[in-house]
């Protein structure tokens, strides 16, 4: 009982020192650097991707050396197993202690972790990297929803498409061409299955490309007519499958897939999230040197991908250090370089020549995720 | 001793499933006060039967599960008949282990590279089929042939080991003799004589291999369609499903597949039951003479995974390999000089899990087999059952709160837990056949010689039963290896093991990576089982007063499973 209640004063105590006044602020990251100090974090992320995992191997040996902070990546194949975790704990009242530390979210579980308040913060704040962050970047919404300081940013992600220049010389500009390529090659277009993140993404993109509202995109669901809004996208679709890889019967199962299909030249376009995905795949030897990404004319769905902290999360202080660190200039630097990972910095580099970026293209409203997702299964998922 | 084991397995094995199907009842019926749902309904019931797909789902998992099952038996009937003490069997006994060792991640993944469109298989037929890939597939295919006979192949081994006691007990060369002189081939023997005596015995086995079949989560996932995919992987996938208010509909799908796998098995026991009980005539109506294809039904199943492994092996060397090239056009180091460092942990998770989870499970399993010996009263069956029959998504998530639910930091106990739970039943079957063979005069003998029952059972008991001993360990050792979903869930993902950690990279589809670890995650089991198939034969050999060199080449099958020596002793 009295660790119990030594525990909650401290607890209570550093998150009054966290909202505590600026001049003190230096102090009180300096206290946040020494409780974290030895502290183990539990990082549950995505792990089907090498070089990702690779990069987070390096981040925990740089951490473990300047700040005594380990990083331990919980590979999981879909952050929301996480998120059901987290509930399961919360269900059985383990309000502290727990076991997921740090997560990497954005979009719907995001907003689910946010109703069901699992989310420790508002922290971002306080973190001095958070001064050198690009504040050009939708950094303080999550697909419209206000992230409120519960999330910081990591990176850019951007729908886009690759062709292999050898195969494919003049890739389309926008879906209705996607449309025209596919009929004149049958069986060789597809995109990832909803409710797969880059198969919604997919659709999202194709309609706000098709339909006559695209505005309408930007509301909730309930406050728009979803029949005459989508109606455009359904009939594309039911073209686009007659034509489709495996005639619309199956769909590949994630954009990883989309590229070993490219690479096998069952597929003319793959799709990935990230617009060095092309550099990297080359990189790694997963694609040949001729595999270009690019985006269509209306530009690239974009949004930013984020690190937050579970409310009942057991290394709280190591965990801001991390997520700190992972938004300093020397990590994102090297996440950015092709050769490692590839993805866009979300904070003011001084030398950015690495970098490339499409016109972007923001999400839609959170709720057009779920209604697509449904729509979609009702029509095609049988 | 006996008892107190026997006490402890019942604890270990009941009690914890208490909570876990308290947990699932109460979500599937809609009762999670934390989510603000405090009034039981049936909401989650009503979101799967309105699940667009749900038919087409579930249709999908009889006919892979129920078809892949039957086929199984079918098979290792078939292969049986024609193989049982012919000079061929030996050698399919001393393989058996090694195909059964090879966990099921390892194999899907090593199938996916074999025989997608773009497969090695297709690599090879491209001067034939053009330098395109073919349209179709033999795996992913919306008719789950791959997912069926990738399971076919996978439990006709398993399904051929546990028949190896079984035949023992049923004594099949008198019977042969009888009805040879009665003028029957030796095919229409096993048909009409042994088939419905090897069905009654090895119901326990079949039963496993159905319930698992039906709610396998992982090789679905690499092997099956997805749209719409097998009932259990549309359950694993509403169980992940970011929106939380979502959850009474994974839990009320969990039940209905519990319900499927129960009515699965009252089918099979059905048709069981029809064709050797009620429409029976065809045991005699006199037609002597019949004719399986048993040796040509063995060579895919032992071909398959060997022609997996130089697949898995090439892929981790490459680092460029595009279709329709046949071997990769830049090789490197680079994922073994990647990996390597970090796999040990792994490595080393693994086995500590299975070295415990396989000891504890083979004491319990001793314990119970003991007791069921000196009091004449056998297990309860429903403590090997459940964990068999289970579908292990089905409990897990209850179990899961149930551990939170405890002060502190459970996830190191709660997975060795889940592993021995897990590994219990396959050890307790392993040992089930060496034990009821054991000749108990030998005991008797031992005691009126004036050693005390307890010596009798170390001195001579342990040692004639070494042998089944250490490859029933090895058994329960290749089952903890091979778990993904309790480690997964139980562990929090903070335990990693070579499964695990293939299972999430096969997430990523990059198929360097899958070849490496599902080499790695082959390799282990097949390290454990070639070392007890050494260790038993030690043991073996020890027990054999004088070497007979040609006496002890003819009686390798046996050591598969048990050791019969004390009968000839």
């Amino acid at each position: 009982m009295k660790h119990w209640i030594a525990a909650m004063t401290l607890s209570i105590a550093s998150v009054v020192s966290l909202t505590a006044s600026a001049s003190t602020e230096n102090d009180r990251w300096e206290s946040i650097e020494q409780q974290a100090n030895g502290q183990t974090v539990y990082f549950n992320a995505w792990g089907g991707n090498q070089e990702i995992n690779a990069y987070l191997r390096w981040a925990n040996r740089e951490l473990q050396r300047d700040y005594g902070v380990t990083l331990k990546h919980v590979k999981v194949a879909d952050i929301a197993e996480t998120v059901n975790r987290l509930l399961a704990e919360k269900t059985a009242g383990k309000d502290s202690g727990g076991s997921v530390d740090m997560v990497w979210i954005n979009g719907e579980n995001f907003k689910s972790m946010k109703e069901n308040d699992l989310l420790y913060g508002p922290f971002v704040s306080t973190l001095p990297n958070w001064q050198i962050v690009d504040k050009s970047l939708p950094v303080e919404e999550d697909f419209t929803e206000p992230t409120d300081g519960l999330e910081a940013p990591w990176g850019v992600g951007q729908l886009v498409f690759i062709h292999d220049k050898r195969t494919l010389a003049n890739p389309p500009r926008s879906f209705a061409e996607l449309l025209s390529l596919a009929q004149a090659n049958p069986g060789r277009v597809s995109y990832p299955k909803p409710p797969q993140f880059h198969g919604t993404s997919f659709l999202k993109a194709a309609l706000l490309e098709l339909t006559d509202s695209p505005e309408a995109l930007y509301l909730p669901v309930d406050e728009v007519d979803f029949n005459a809004v989508t109606a455009p996208l359904w009939r594309y679709l039911d073209q686009l499958h007659q034509v489709a890889w495996r005639e619309g019967s199956q769909f590949p199962s994630s954009s990883a897939e989309t590229l070993q299909l490219l690479d096998d030249g069952e597929f003319l376009v793959a799709i990935a999230f990230n617009p060095n995905a092309a550099k990297a795949a080359v990189a790694s030897g997963k694609l040949a040197p001729s595999a270009r990404a690019f985006a269509f004319d209306q530009g690239a769905l974009s949004n930013i991908h984020f690190m937050a902290i579970p409310y009942n999360a057991n290394a709280k202080a190591g965990a801001m250090v991390a997520i700190n660190f992972l938004m300093s200039e020397k990590a994102q630097l090297r996440k950015a370089d092709t050769q490692v990972w590839g993805d866009p910095p979300v904070v003011k580099l001084s030398d950015t020549a690495e970098v490339s970026r499409f016109n972007t293209q923001p999400e839609p409203h959170p709720s057009w995720q779920t209604a697509l997702e449904a729509a979609w299964l009702k029509r095609y998922g049988q | 001793m006996a008892r107190l084991l026997f006490a402890i397995t019942l604890t270990v094995c009941c009690l914890p499933l208490l909570p876990g199907v308290g947990g699932l009842l109460a979500s599937a019926f809609a009762f999670l006060p934390t989510l603000g749902l405090t009034e039981a309904n049936f909401s989650g019931w009503h979101q799967v039967m309105a699940w667009p797909a749900l038919w087409q789902s579930i249709q999908l998992t009889l006919i892979s599960g129920l078809g892949s099952s039957l086929l199984a038996v079918a098979f290792s009937f078939i292969i049986l008949q024609a193989a049982w003490h012919t000079p061929i069997w030996q050698k399919i006994s001393t393989r058996l282990p090694a195909l059964l060792a090879l966990p099921h991640v390892a194999f899907a993944i090593g199938l996916v590279l074999l025989l997608s469109p773009s497969g090695w298989l297709f690599r090879l037929l491209s001067p034939l089929l053009g330098e395109k890939p073919v349209t179709w597939a033999l795996v992913q295919d919306p008719y789950v042939i791959g997912l069926t006979l990738a399971l076919t192949l996978k439990e006709t081994p398993f399904l051929l080991l546990m028949s190896l006691s079984v035949l023992r007990q049923i004594d099949v060369a008198r019977l042969t003799m009888v009805s040879t002189s009665l003028g029957y081939n030796r095919t229409a023997t096993w048909l009409k004589v042994i088939l419905p005596l090897w069905l009654a015995k090895m119901r326990f086995p079949i039963f496993a291999v159905i319930a698992y079949s039906l709610s396998v989560v992982d090789v679905a996932m690499i092997l099956g369609p997805n749209t719409p995919p097998t009932y259990a992987v549309l359950v694993w996938q509403w169980f992940n499903d970011p929106d939380l208010a979502l959850l009474p509909r994974a839990s009320a799908g969990a039940l209905l597949l519990f319900a499927l796998c129960g009515l699965a098995l009252l089918l099979f026991r059905f048709l069981e039951w029809l064709g050797c009980q009620c429409l029976n005539r065809w045991q005699y109506t006199g037609r002597r003479h019949a004719w399986l294809p048993g040796k040509l039904l063995w060579w895919p199943v032992f071909i398959t995974p060997l022609a997996i492994m130089p697949v898995l092996l090439v892929w981790s060397f490459a680092l460029r390999w595009s279709f329709p090239d046949w071997l990769p056009s830049r090789y490197s180091l680079r994922f073994w000089e990647q990996e390597l460092s970090y796999v040990w942990s792994l490595v080393g998770n693994s086995i500590v899990l299975a070295v415990i989870s396989a000891s504890v499970a083979l004491l319990f399993a001793i314990g119970c087999l003991e007791r069921s010996t000196n009091q004449r009263r056998s297990v309860p069956r429903a403590v090997i059952a459940i964990p068999l029959l289970v579908p292990q998504l089905s409990i897990l998530f209850g179990i899961q709160v149930a551990v939170y639910s405890l002060p502190g930091q459970w996830h190191v106990p709660a997975t060795i837990w889940s592993h021995i739970f897990f590994a219990f039943p396959y050890v307790y079957l392993a040992l089930d056949g060496p034990w009821q063979q054991f000749d108990m005069r030998l005991m008797q003998t031992a005691r009126s010689l004036g050693v005390s029952a307890t010596l009798a059972w170390w001195r001579v008991k342990l040692p004639l039963l070494l042998p089944a001993i250490i490859l029933a360990w090895a058994v329960g050792a290749s089952v903890s290896l091979a778990q993904y979903l309790p480690t997964q869930l139980l562990g929090a993902g903070r335990i990693n093991t070579l499964t695990t950690e293939a299972v999430s990279l096969s997430s990523g589809l990059d198929r360097r990576i899958s070849g490496l670890y599902g080499l790695m995650q082959a390799m282990l089991p097949l390290i454990v089982f070639a070392l007890a198939t050494v260790l038993s034969r030690i043991a073996e050999r020890r027990l054999l007063p004088t070497s007979t060199p040609t006496y002890s080449g003819a009686k390798h099958h046996d050591t598969v499973c048990q050791s019969t020596h004390h009968k000839r002793a």
